[in-house]
């Protein structure tokens, strides 16, 4: 364990982390009838804002360098580079509501987002093949299988959208959705809750210093 | 008013962290195996003899709320990484979809090369935004993958179902995929996508399997304490309900 160094840093970050965090099962204390909790909550929200602005210096600095070093690709960071800067500058003089940064958005941003998200089906389809064919043990065929029947019973058939056949496989998908997998699901959430409550005591606790040291 | 169980769960484990962090080697334990982490390990070593770069993904989540657990995390496991890939020729990239989290692996990455007193090494563009929302960060990711001669990608943040693009594109470049997240469907969508899938509280564990610090360490033996103090306040539920005792 390092005591040392930034104590600055993990000073604050202690004393706003235990309000927050006690906050949420006693009253929070007020200060000049501010509550202090949601104060703290709403300087995180501004700062991580600004740190928006920083990210997108970075996204700018590493395209810029790209273009500037022609290094592999350097054509699409000169495109990046160009729209980047058109956005900000119609954005900055016309505001958010200007018409072209809606034709920009609806046009542009929107069928790209769309199509990344199609693309995650096919994605999906072929990875149930690759895994079934790269892991051959009991977990992926219930994996697939489960994957199939769900489909299958949520899914309009072809023909004998009617049948009883149907009617069975919309129950199974029921059956398996409300007990299987929410139990399951209860599960990996609880071990998830769990997690993420050690890793942010030890950010309070000053264990862990993603601010650095 | 005071949330009573919630505030006793919360001591029980704050007390079983501290107390796990300075007394644990008293009685030592040994963690399950798993196989992501100890192929991660043998991975890293590879990529550094052979010179290839390391990829670690921040994900997409933003800072605040409870995305923000499996950052920290994955903020945890970063310096160590970088710190015995700090040499190589080709150094760790790291890549986010948030600014605030690009700042922290910044601080992180810094603070790795300040240390090892090789700050020279250090340019601020190893830990880089890809883009703001999640499919933008995600349309980033293949040439990032192949640009930089990626062999090793670490995707360990908060994803949505972006992540199993991410992960895919890493198994299309032909390159090694450590995944995991908080999110439970994407965690089922990483299971057919990764190499290595990390399931439930797995991504937690990376920084006890990747001997960070005795902290992370505790952290595994205190969940588990906490876990059997919630199982047996849940089968007590469950017994005064049969019996009727409470509605």
């Amino acid at each position: 364990m390092r005591f040392r160094g930034n104590v600055f840093g993990a000073s604050v970050a202690f004393i706003v982390g235990v309000i927050v965090l006690l906050g949420y099962f006693f009253t929070s204390p007020l200060l000049g009838g501010v509550d202090i909790r949601q104060l703290l909550i709403q300087w995180a929200a501004i700062i991580a804002a600004a740190a928006l602005f920083l990210g997108l210096i970075n996204l700018f600095t590493v395209h810029w360098n790209k273009v500037n070093d022609q290094t592999q690709g350097w054509p699409y960071s000169a495109v990046l580079i160009f729209f980047f800067l058109v956005t900000i500058v119609l954005g900055v003089i016309f505001g958010p509501d200007f018409e072209v940064m809606n034709l920009l958005f609806n046009y542009i941003q929107l069928p790209i987002e769309a199509g990344l998200i199609a693309l995650l089906a096919i994605t999906l389809a072929y990875a149930g093949f690759r895994f079934i064919s790269h892991r051959k043990d009991v977990f992926s065929v219930v994996f697939v299988s489960t994957a199939l029947l769900v489909l299958m019973g949520n899914s309009p058939w072809l023909l004998g959208s009617d049948s009883t056949l149907a009617a069975l496989m919309a129950n199974l998908r029921a059956w398996i959705v409300q007990v299987w997998s929410v139990a399951g699901a209860r599960g990996i959430i609880l071990g998830v809750a769990l997690g993420a409550t050690t890793t942010g005591l030890r950010v309070i606790l000053g264990a862990d210093r993603p601010y650095g040291d | 008013m005071i949330d009573s169980l919630g505030f006793l769960i919360l001591l029980i484990f704050l007390g079983s962290l501290v107390g796990f962090a300075f007394f644990g080697d008293r009685w030592p334990v040994f963690f399950r195996p798993l196989p992501g982490y100890e192929e991660l390990g043998n991975e890293l070593e590879r990529a550094v003899e052979s010179g290839d770069r390391i990829h670690l993904s921040l994900g997409t989540g933003p800072l605040s709320g409870f995305e923000s657990a499996p950052t920290f995390a994955g903020l945890a496991i970063l310096a160590k990484i970088a710190s015995s890939t700090m040499m190589s020729d080709k150094p760790l990239i790291v890549s986010t979809g948030d600014g605030a989290t690009t700042t922290l692996a910044q601080d992180t990455l810094y603070s790795a090369y300040r240390n090892a007193g090789a700050e020279s090494r250090y340019t601020s563009t190893y830990a880089r935004m890809l883009g703001p929302t999640p499919f933008s960060y995600v349309a980033g990711i293949p040439a990032l993958l192949s640009q930089e001669e990626v062999a090793v990608h670490i995707l360990t943040g908060s994803f949505g179902i972006e992540g199993a693009l991410a992960a895919d594109f890493g198994r299309r470049e032909g390159v090694f995929v450590l995944a995991g997240t908080e999110d439970v469907q994407a965690q089922a969508l990483l299971y057919a996508t990764a190499d290595y899938p990390m399931i439930g509280e797995e991504i937690f564990a990376g920084g006890a399997y990747l001997d960070v610090g005795v902290f992370h360490k505790a952290s595994l033996r205190s969940q588990d304490v906490v876990r059997l103090v919630i199982v047996a306040i849940i089968l007590f539920g469950v017994l005064l309900r049969t019996a009727g005792i409470v509605p």
